[in-house]
Parts: structure tokens; sequence; C-alpha cells
């Protein structure tokens, strides 16, 4: 917490123009930003609409929901009550009142306008620090008014770039639902929502079974695996031209290849095939060239995932005669074992942020039930983040390292499910009908 | 499963997919080219302020124009013999994926009459029940079918005539979760085509 009070101490001397510079992702995490041992309390009060036209109403309406909301999920802030809000006289965006504002107890005060003008949309964010009255933050955004959310998620992102974690309110999650399959052909395809489970968007289209999607780094393609051609092979799809590359690893003569997973930077992809005979982890490059194999033993070697400097691979193996999980460098060599809990570890997912050194995967619990688990790399620490929620598996993380998003399933429907790395705030993504299984968490 | 009715499935499923069309979808912002960092001193009045267009980005478009047809459709939807095929699943143990006395006297059978029919191709589909992991469940699912794979090609049954798919869970035959459907669910299924 001490560590928090500095980092925001520093951020507060960069607003002040003193030219400090953000303080470096600290050793610990932080999940609460303190100042002098309280913490600040953000009042985003509604959204002050520069004309009355009921798109305008709407659009701010929607975008102070939306802000709100992308706010508290980031769970680094307070919040002054929104009934307290309602008590502080109407706001003068361009000279706020900062007496009225520390009244009810808020130390950070976040101002938005918006206005529609010939079919264009600006909105103004201002983040102030209500004590001093200075401004933190100030951004003018203009674009289409058709998706205000969206005006709201940068402004979030914005203003998470006050605290040292990246915000992830423009990220979006890729999946795998039946929920456009039919009775005779029961298919699964590739769908796309904003991490809040807005926006939902097909990405197959071939009525074939599609599964496991990955995101590639830079957020412009998913790899995943189709069934169109009979045999499992991984198809590269590149979502903004609706084109694919099919077979991308080249399988032949029988051979089929499952799980797909890009390196950190972009260049590689790591998958399972049985290419060799026998289920091994394989890497190549993105464009499918010079596959290599990394893992030879007689057992099944599946489900890899990278580290977030691309130098070691994670992975499932059955050679002790159960699942667990392994580490190896990136070229295959020094493979040792990292779960040594529970006699079913699979579907690995190594957290992308360095100051959490830590991999979830998915547990088999003795009543039968699987959960999610989160096993802490320095201390070998397992943590439960699932409980009681019916069986939950296929762990992905958040780009900044702080939520999980997995898939879980209650009363026979697989729901896409969002969790903190703490497992608290579980909370079932409304990402549209049908089972929504095999979340990827996008850039 | 009637093989029957899979083949007017199978002209009714291109139809469906003829129809089914491409959701567009909303756009994205795929990366915004904003100013890093804070901003300091902002000016006193917004309309001053310099305005970031929010440029919402391409489309995602839906793959298109990779319909399954004809040979591409599932194996599950080939049909190819007037009768039904007489190759009946065999199945497996819990988290098994090795064969036993009476899957081996099965396949044995299936050699047989592929001997008889040297014009069929056979996929042999690995599938497992619903507990367990998606990523563990297709490969014991494909290690099921390589095991009858392997006993098929040891019985002189030409290897290029047999494929192995695994599909771990994702195709169950009974998706009640009850040990009855667990059991069905635990197979090697045996598609055949010309």
């Amino acid at each position: 917490m001490r560590r928090g009070l500095v980092a925001f101490a520093v951020l507060l001397a960069a607003a002040a123009g003193v030219g400090s510079r953000v303080g470096s992702a600290p050793q610990e995490p932080v999940e609460q930003i303190v100042i002098g041992g309280v913490t600040p309390r953000f009042a985003v009060p509604e959204c002050v609409a520069r004309t009355t036209d009921d798109r305008t109403q709407q659009a701010c309406r929607s975008i102070t929901q939306v802000l709100r909301n992308d706010l508290r999920f980031a769970r680094l802030f307070q919040f002054v009550p929104d009934s307290l809000l309602t008590a502080v006289p109407p706001l003068n965006p361009d000279a706020p009142v900062f007496e009225d504002w520390r009244g009810i107890g808020a130390r950070i005060l976040v101002v938005t306008r918006a206005g529609i003008v010939s079919d264009e949309l600006t909105v103004e964010v201002r983040v102030y620090f209500v004590d001093s009255g200075q401004t933190m933050l100030a951004r003018r955004y203009s674009g289409k008014p058709d998706n205000p959310r969206v005006f709201a998620h940068q402004a979030s992102d914005d203003i998470m770039t006050l605290t040292q974690y990246k915000g992830v309110a423009r990220t979006r999650i890729a999946f795998a639902s039946d929920r456009d399959s039919t009775r005779e052909r029961r298919s699964k395809e590739i769908y796309i929502v904003d991490y809040d489970g807005f926006n939902p968007r097909r990405v197959t289209v071939n009525g074939s079974l599609n599964i496991l999607p990955a995101w590639s780094p830079d957020g412009m393609s998913l790899a995943y695996v189709s069934y169109r051609r009979v045999t499992p092979l991984i198809f590269l799809a590149r979502i903004f031209e609706g084109k694919s590359i099919p077979n991308l690893t080249g399988e032949r003569d029988n051979s089929q290849a499952f799980a797909p997973t890009f390196s950190p930077d972009g260049k590689r992809i790591a998958y399972a095939s049985n290419r060799s005979g026998n289920m091994d982890v394989w890497v190549a490059g993105t464009d499918g060239s010079a596959p290599q194999r990394l893992t030879t033993t007689r057992a099944a070697d599946t489900a890899p995932c990278w580290s977030p400097t691309g130098q070691e691979i994670a992975f499932t193996s059955s050679r002790t005669g159960t699942p667990q999980l392994y580490i190896m460098g990136a070229d295959g060599l020094n493979v040792r074992r990292l779960t040594t809990v529970g006699n079913y570890n699979d579907g690995c997912a190594w957290s992308p942020a360095r100051q959490f050194s830590e991999i979830a995967y998915t547990s088999r619990l003795e009543a039968g039930g699987f959960d999610i688990a989160i096993i802490d790399l320095a201390t070998k620490q397992v943590r439960q983040i699932t409980q009681g929620r019916g069986s939950c598996e296929y762990p992905s993380w958040a780009p900044n390292g702080r939520h999980l998003v997995f898939s879980c399933e209650r009363r026979g429907t697989w729901a896409i499910t969002v969790s903190d790395r703490e497992g608290r705030s579980i909370t079932r993504l409304a990402a549209g009908p049908g089972n929504n299984v095999q979340p990827d968490w996008g850039p | 499963m009637s093989l029957v009715r899979q083949r007017h499935l199978v002209s009714l499923l291109v139809l469906a997919l003829a129809f089914s069309l491409a959701c567009g979808g909303k756009k994205r912002p795929p990366a915004l080219a904003s100013p890093e960092g804070l901003t300091p001193s902002a000016p006193a009045s917004a309309d001053t302020m310099p305005a970031q267009p929010l440029d919402e980005g391409p489309d995602v478009m839906a793959v298109e124009g990779e319909y399954a047809t004809g040979s591409d459709l599932l194996s599950d939807y080939t049909t190819t013999y007037e009768e039904g095929s007489p190759l009946a699943d065999i199945h497996f143990e819990y988290d098994v994926a090795s064969l036993t006395e009476q899957t081996r006297a099965t396949l044995e059978r299936h050699a047989v009459w592929l001997q008889t029919r040297r014009d069929l191709r056979v996929t042999i589909e690995g599938h497992c029940d619903q507990r367990g992991t998606v990523e563990y469940n297709l490969a014991l699912g494909e290690q099921r079918a390589r095991a009858a794979w392997d006993y098929l090609v040891s019985l002189g049954v030409a290897a290029d005539r047999l494929r192995t798919v695994s599909y771990g869970k994702e195709r169950p035959l009974e998706s009640s979760a009850t040990e009855q459907a667990y059991s069905v669910n635990r197979r090697a299924h045996f598609s055949v085509s010309e």
C-alpha cells in the first residue's frame, strides 16, 4: 500500500507540472491507490449535454453509465455514492465549484460533456484533483455518434494512464459458441465481444466446429481450430479483412493441430499437433514456416502458453499418468514440472503482467468439478479463484494481468465469466445466447 | 443414428448455410493515436482543447467464402452406405484410450467388412464424455481414435483408407450429466465415405 502512495504522489507531481516521470511498475501488486492513508474517492457526475436534443441526451447517459462501469471494473478506485452526487448543485463543466465536491468527500472529479453537431459527437473529459482544483487530465474526442460506448471506453483507458496499469476498456474477448448451431448440425462458431459483454460480432460462418480462438498480439487476427475440412486444423482469420488462411501449420497425412497461441512478439505460434504420431507441443512461424517439435515424450503434451518474455512455454503433459503443468524453454529444453497439487491440471494461461509472476489454469477438485486456480511462480503457492460456481475452465488473462476470463457451466449452460486476479467480483458476461466457451482476452 | 436421416440433413444444411449471413457488427478502434501520458496544464476552455479523432477503425468482418460444402462437410453428415454402416461404435472406460477384448473383437469384424468394401474410406472419430477439460479431452480423443486406427492397420486395412479425428468433448451423443450418457459418449465412431 505504501508503494501505491509513492506512485500516486509521483503522478500528482507530474500533473502539477513538476516534470517527474510516472513510476515504473511496482514489485508487488497495488490493489488500491492511496494518498496519505486515504483512498481518493472519485466522483463521476452525470455527463453534461451541450444541447437538449434526445440524441445528445441519450449519448450522454450512455457515456456516464459506461464510464462508471469501466472505472469500477478496474477495482482501483473508491467512488462517492450516486445518492450523494445528486446533492451537489448543478455542475458547471468549465468551472466546477470544488468546495461542493469536497463537501461530499470527493477527491477526484471526472467531468464529461458531450455534444452532437452535424453528425459528429464530441466528448470532453476532465479529471480534477478536488483539493487543489488542478486538472490531472483533459481530453476531447470526436467521431461518429453511432456508438457512444466507445468514447467512454477511450476516456476510461485514458484515465487509467494515471495509474500504473493499462486500462482494458477497449479490449475484446473472443470465444466459441453454439448459438447458431442447429439440432442436426451441432456447429460452433467464433465470436467477439467487447470486454464488458456488449457488441457481439461473429467471425466464422462455416457451419462446422470452430473452437479454441487465440488473438494475435496486434489484435488484427484470430487463430482458431476448425473442422471444416473434417480434420481439425489451425486457421488464421484476419478479422478486419474477412479472410482466412487454412491449415496454417501445414498439417498433412492425417495429422491434426490444436490449441494455437501467439508468442508475445507475434512472430511465432505454439500449438499441439500429432504430426509425429503422438500429441506434442510444436512451434512455427506465424506464417506456418519452420514447424519445430518441442516435446518428445510418448505421453500427450498439449495446451501450450507463452511466458510474457516469450522465452518460455508452459504446457500440459500426462507423462506421469495424470495431466500436470510443465514449463520449458521456448526451444524445448530445460523441462520442469510446475504443478504438484491435485491430479488433474490443464489449460495454462501465463499472466502477461511481469509484476505478477503467475499462471492461471484449470484444476480438478476432489468433488470432481473443475475450478480456476492460480499458481505463484516464485512461491509455488496455489490460490483457488472460483468456488461453488459449477465447473469452470479455460482461463485467459486481461492484457494488464489484473483480470481473468474463463467459462463456467451452471445448470447445463456455459457462460463467459470474468474475475479479478484475487477471485473477487466474479461476473457472468452477458455475451449472448448459447453455450459460450473457450474465451481468449484480446489486446 | 440413422444414416438415411443424415443424408436429408446434408441438403438441408447446405441450404441453411447458403442463407446464413455474416453479421457485420459494430466498429471498433484498433488503436487510437493519442498523446501519451498526462496533460499537465490543460487549457481553461474546452474549445481550445485539441480534439482527438475517435476513429472507430475498420469493421470486423466475418470470414466468408469458406462455407463447408460438399467434401468439406463434416463426416457426421457424409452418408454413403444405404443399409447403414455396420461399423458400430466402440466404447472406452473413463479416462482410458486402450482397447479391451471386446473392442478388439468389434474392430476385427470391422476389418473383415472393410476388406469386402475396398471402395470405402473411414474417418475414425475419437470422442470423450463431458467431464474434463477441453484440451485434455482433445488429446484423449486423439488417442482413442489412434488406438482404433493402429489396430485396424495391424489387421491389414490399408492405412490410406483411414484417417483419425479427435472431437474431444465437443460432440457428445447425449448431453445429460449421467453415467449412462458419459459411457455412450466415450467412443470411437466410424464414419464411412466413398
